[in-house]
């Protein structure tokens, strides 16, 4: 095989590439994957990051209720660092029906879900921050987990076994010999350089964008694309999940997550084409936090962090333009039995929680057109990172009397904190004080993950993810990035950009405290440093 | 506790103020929170040319040295911007290439000097950069009690900077100019200028991140004078509230002071802009927490913000509403014996300059204003206070 040709090539970084890509890889396949941005940035990072029990929708969609619980347990097996195993709370308020408790219990039950009522006393003592009126309590497994990290370690285990990845690269067309796709090809974004690259088969792994790519191969998806908008609170003001015990509704999720906590969403369908650009408007500002602090009074005395959005790739389950047939659950299209297409393949709908499964439905039919016959492992293989499940273990056994700064990075990158150099004690020199990101973990990013802008850097290590919104660690991190790509000019417009998608955060939510960080870093960046 | 004048704020704009009203044989009190715009500032007084004879006379007394010169200065960053008044640590060149060969010279393990940037900057106008890092143990002993931060830094500096020195004479070739991190002179302002003479070649210091090293010690430079003057300065303390009385307010509360108030004639609200605390925002409009003062802004928050970062953003402009003398205005009314100056006026006095301009062309306006409706007046004798008392509470 010449260097650009695979066995399969799969379209898309979010969590849905990334685990097919990593499913096929350890199936032997030669894989690569190519993102026309970086890890996570589509529906994959702009969620509430939670590792649902699958409770949510044990009433409405008992089977995505059961794909979830049956995930839900295997992430804890195989993604222990990305995860953190909280459990989850549903209460019921005063003005909710108490009766829905029991039907929601039984729903659980019959799914597989541990669900259990305790007393409201009992859920205040589990979980201070939550509404002291509460009239109804049901514990669930829920969790929650982080999506970046989860990506990185998948596509970091498909690297490991042999697979390539390109990121900042866009597909721009299909290699297409009569009725089949032979390859794809590409632009990258950041040189401009274009490359094909061939393979037998060609995974759609786009989610919402998956519309576009599939219109390029000349097949049509239908995508409904419904914005979900959400709010990081500056501190992590619950330790349990709190969700509200009733029919899914608005802003009725609070999930704490490393340092923060996240209350969302809204659901609003937007046109295709605002898909690249969601914002989030101030009447879906009030939304969240007049909802949130039902869940979690404290809330609205919390300085609020950011605000996002993401779109749902919800797809029309069949090929209905119409979309009167939406469906939640997991989409695989195989678009020679569909379309008369061969060699292409589109993976879409589901959740972050059923990836891995979404995975191996895709990986399954790959396999299958290139008949190969090897079963799927990725239910019993740990990623990469996460071979030992305390990060406090890890943290000692790398470095016997960890910092905390330490135990932070052991905590983000598993048993891969091992990596991380230690041959000076320049490596232990801080970058990030909020989240505690040292010199020697950002390196042990810059090396092995893929890292070209700040931007990836944040969603490989958290920097710049802290109360400080980047504004002191972006420019040290600046730095480190100039010393391996040895490019100040890049650089230059890569922290500018940085600020920017900071800032577009932050306006939203533009008053307080939040306000005032976002005045001292325009001071810092304008005035004080001149960039 | 009765004075004069009692001044809110301990930023540039107050202590002007306070050195001024001192030096003209006022009593004055000045409540400050600690830190405030000077700990970010560049050296560079914006917005302002030659200083006044005034402003001369000022800095020279609280030992400030300053040059003036219309030209441009290096940025911390690489870039180059216009400047004219600055600190004697900010060097003014005619055109931005200020040299042939320059060594830029930093510390191992310190990540708030930009020496990459800077050489990319200089080399864009043609000078030769080359980039060397300096491994002191006394650092290390400063990085164990916490990260290498300006200040930090600093503070070893003024003993240790003939070793440095040294060092940098080792490290030197050819080159003319040699760029220092500007972490020299925080408690002795002699050593920059020893520095320079001590390295064979011209010696250039290019900012921080903040704190502002100069800026730290411009402020202790102004309290120092404003104290030696008489001044009364509350340390971390702010004002809460006001007693006012037909729009006249007879004075004010604050927090560490519980019931001893602070009585005055006059009231100069120097409190700076959102990050200082001297406005204070919410979901609905920006206010000012002390008096609850007229402040122009758009009913719509939207328009609070440019989305872009770069762009001038709204919000920085809101200040409060005065009349043409600075009295500040409340319910459309300016209260006769309370006037604002500096940041807290956003660009709602655009004639007076901005930043440290603003500030200081602000605070002598005020100032003069005061003198003059007192000059005839006959002043009542002032309470003194003992400063031990007044910091125990």
């Amino acid at each position: 095989m010449k260097p650009n040709e695979f066995d399969v090539i799969i379209i898309g970084g979010g969590i849905t590439g990334a685990g097919t890509q990593r499913d096929c890889a350890m199936r032997g396949l030669r894989t690569l994957l190519i993102e026309r941005s970086d890890i996570a940035t589509g529906a994959t990072g702009r969620n509430h990051g939670l590792l649902h029990s699958g409770a949510r929708y044990a009433v409405n969609d008992a089977e995505s209720a059961e794909e979830c619980i049956r995930e839900n347990m295997i992430l804890r097996q195989i993604a222990a660092h990305c995860i953190d195993e909280t459990d989850g709370l549903f209460i019921t308020l005063p003005e909710d029906d108490l009766a829905y408790q029991q039907t929601f219990v039984e729903a659980c039950r019959k799914a597989g879900i541990g669900a259990e009522i305790i007393d409201p006393e009992l859920a205040k003592r589990l979980e201070p921050s939550v509404n002291p009126d509460l009239i109804g309590a049901v514990r669930v497994p829920d969790g929650s987990v982080d999506p970046f990290r989860l990506c990185a370690a998948n596509m970091l285990d498909a690297k490991l076994h042999g697979g390539q990845v390109r990121l900042h690269t866009e597909v721009t067309g299909f290699i297409r010999e009569g009725d089949t796709i032979k390859g794809v090809h590409t632009r990258n974004r950041q040189t401009g350089e274009e490359t094909d690259y061939y393979a037998t088969v060609t995974v759609n792994a786009c989610g919402i964008w998956g519309q576009h790519i599939a219109e390029l191969a000349g097949v049509k998806v239908g995508m409904f694309p419904a914005k979900g908008a959400l709010l990081i609170f500056a501190h992590r003001v619950n330790n349990l999940v709190i969700n509200r015990c009733r029919k899914p509704s608005n802003a009725d999720i609070l999930v704490p997550g490393d340092t923060v906590c996240v209350i969302g969403t809204t659901s609003t369908r937007i046109p295709f084409e605002e898909c690249d650009n969601v914002a989030v408007t101030p009447d879906e500002v009030t939304l969240l936090i007049t909802e949130g602090a039902k869940l979690a009074p404290s809330l609205s005395q919390t300085r609020i962090l950011r605000a996002y959005a993401g779109v749902r790739p919800l797809v029309s389950a069949d090929n209905d333009p119409s979309g009167r047939n939406i469906s939640r659950g997991i989409v695989c299209l195989d678009h020679e039995e569909r379309d008369g297409l061969k060699g292409f393949v589109t993976i879409t709908g589901g959740k972050l929680m059923t990836y891995r499964l979404m995975a191996e439905i895709a990986t399954d039919l790959v396999c299958k057109k290139l008949a190969v016959e090897k079963a799927c492992t990725t239910a019993q293989t740990p990623l990469p990172g996460s071979e030992e499940k305390s990060y406090e273990a890890v943290a000692q056994k790398v470095w016997e009397a960890p910092t905390t700064a330490q135990k932070a990075a052991a905590s983000r990158m598993g048993t891969r904190a091992s990596r991380i150099r230690s041959s000076n004690r320049r490596d232990d020199d801080l970058i990030c004080e909020c989240e505690e990101v040292s010199v020697g973990e950002i390196n042990a990013a810059i090396d092995r993950m893929d890292v070209s802008t700040l931007t990836d850097l944040r969603r490989r290590t958290r920097v710049g993810m802290g109360t400080c919104q980047g504004e002191f660690c972006a420019c040290r991190a600046a730095g480190l990035l100039v010393k391996a790509h040895g490019c100040v000019e890049r650089e230059r417009k890569d922290l500018a950009d940085f600020l920017q998608e900071r800032w577009k955060g932050n306006f939203p939510i533009g008053w307080g405290d939040t306000l005032r960080e976002a005045e001292y870093t325009q001071w810092i960046y304008k005035h004080a440093l001149g960039l | 506790m009765k004075f004069d004048t009692v001044i809110m704020g301990g930023g540039l704009a107050g202590m002007v103020a306070g050195i001024a009203l001192q030096q003209a044989g006022k009593n004055t009190a000045i409540v400050s929170m600690g830190q405030n715009a000077l700990h970010f500032f560049s050296g560079t007084f914006e917005s302002l040319q030659a200083p006044s004879e005034r402003l001369a006379e000022l800095f020279s007394a609280a030992g400030i040295r300053v040059h003036y010169r219309k030209g441009v200065r290096l940025m911390p960053l690489g870039t180059f911007k216009e400047a004219a008044l600055s600190l004697d640590d900010i060097d003014l060149f005619p055109t931005p290439k200020f040299g042939r060969r320059v060594l830029i010279v930093n510390f191992l393990g310190y990540h708030d000097f930009f020496s990459s940037f800077l050489a990319e900057g200089l080399e864009k106008q043609g000078m030769e950069c080359r980039i060397r890092f300096l491994s002191l143990p006394e650092l290390d002993n400063a990085k164990a009690h916490g990260e290498m931060r300006s200040v930090q830094i600093a503070r070893s500096m003024d003993r240790i900077w003939e070793k440095v020195a040294q060092e940098i004479r080792l490290l030197l070739k050819d080159e003319d100019t040699v760029i220092l991190p500007q972490v020299f002179g925080l408690l002795d302002d002699t050593v920059p200028g020893r520095l320079r003479q001590a390295i064979p070649a011209r010696v250039v210091f290019a900012g921080t991140m903040p704190p502002s090293v100069p800026g730290v010690r411009t402020q202790m430079q102004l309290r120092r004078r404003y104290e030696l003057l008489g001044g009364t300065f509350l340390m971390g303390d702010q004002a809460i509230r006001a007693h006012e009385h037909d729009g006249v307010v007879h004075s004010i509360a604050t927090h560490n002071l519980d019931a001893h108030y602070l009585e005055a004639r006059n009231f100069i609200l120097a409190t700076g802009g959102l990050y200082s605390k001297g406005l204070v925002s919410n979901p609905f409009k920006i206010t000012e927490p002390i008096l609850d003062l007229d402040i122009d802004q758009p009913q719509d928050r939207n328009e609070w913000y440019n989305p872009t970062f770069a762009g001038e953003q709204p919000y920085m402009g809101y200040g409060v509403k005065t009349d043409e003398q600075l009295h500040a205005i409340k319910d459309g009314v300016a209260m006769q014996n309370v006037y604002a100056i500096g940041s807290i006026l956003g660009n709602t006095r655009p004639e007076l300059g901005s930043g440290a301009g603003l500030a200081i062309n602000s605070a002598f306006a005020v100032v003069d204003q005061i003198l003059r409706c007192t000059q005839n007046d006959n002043e009542e004798p002032a309470t003194p206070v003992i400063l031990s008392e007044a910091k125990n509470l």
